[in-house]
């Protein structure tokens, strides 16, 4: 698979095991009635689970697997899909940290505004190669 | 959603346990079995790599999660309290068993 494919997919894993083990820590909150910032740090778990692990597993895989161009670089400019790799993961730590660290609400504002940019550049990428079986083999087309 | 229950009308007390049976239980879980089954071989003698750790992982996520499903509508007495904590054990020891089981999978070509 691709670079990116498998840089985007192995810190999707990463962040499988600290958004699980920050949701074990919470069930034991729960649980045993520890006092415990619950709220905040449920912000943060889903955060990792839900951007972290779910959308950057499945942005991974989908740049590994959509249709490859059949001429140019086979799966596309690298620069979009390093800028998604690289905004998603700043946008993570911002959105999910600002909470729990209480930092101003322009800083989470600037996570989630990272987020989707890492979002439009991913689709920068993939965009052009969602297209209908057998279409786009022409020569020297994208 | 099946059942045509929107998510705000499932009672507060289920809602974490609804979310958690989609995104874990569903999405998670495909994700999880559409992985081991697509991702590149491990080798030539062992396609799927170590094929006990997968295992790990889909009986502890589903053990993990009914037992959450179970407990977490309840109040947490005591005893219902350390079922939570085995539960979130048990996600977090099939996370690790996924992630171990997938790791060497992911190869750069």
């Amino acid at each position: 698979m691709p670079p990116f494919s498998s840089r985007l997919q192995r810190t999707a894993l990463c962040y499988l095991i600290l958004g699980l083990a920050l949701g074990a820590l919470l069930l034991a909150v729960k649980g045993l009635g520890w006092p415990f910032p619950y709220g905040r740090l449920m912000l943060l778990h889903a955060e990792l689970l839900l951007v972290g692990w779910l959308l950057q597993f499945t942005m991974g895989v989908a740049h590994w697997m959509l249709p490859k161009h059949a001429s140019g670089p086979e799966r596309g400019p690298d620069a979009p899909i390093a800028a998604a790799w690289l905004l998603l993961n700043v946008g993570v730590w911002l959105a999910g940290l600002g909470p729990v660290l209480g930092w101003p609400a322009a800083v989470v504002g600037a996570g989630r505004g990272a987020e989707a940019a890492a979002v439009l550049a991913f689709v920068v990428n993939a965009a052009p190669r969602i297209k209908a079986f057998g279409t786009g083999r022409e020569a020297g087309s994208p | 959603m099946v059942l045509g229950i929107k998510p705000t009308e499932v009672p507060i007390g289920l809602r974490p346990t609804y979310l958690h049976l989609f995104i874990v239980g569903w999405i998670s879980q495909l994700i999880f079995g559409v992985s081991h089954w697509m991702f590149p071989r491990a080798s030539k003698e062992h396609p799927r790599g170590t094929e006990w750790l997968g295992w790990l992982a889909f009986w502890c996520l589903n053990a993990g999660l009914l037992l959450r499903a179970v407990a977490e509508p309840m109040n947490p007495a005591a005893t219902e309290g350390w079922t939570l904590v085995t539960s979130g054990l048990l996600q977090l020891i099939a996370g690790i068993a996924y992630v171990a089981h997938i790791w060497p999978r992911i190869r750069e070509r």
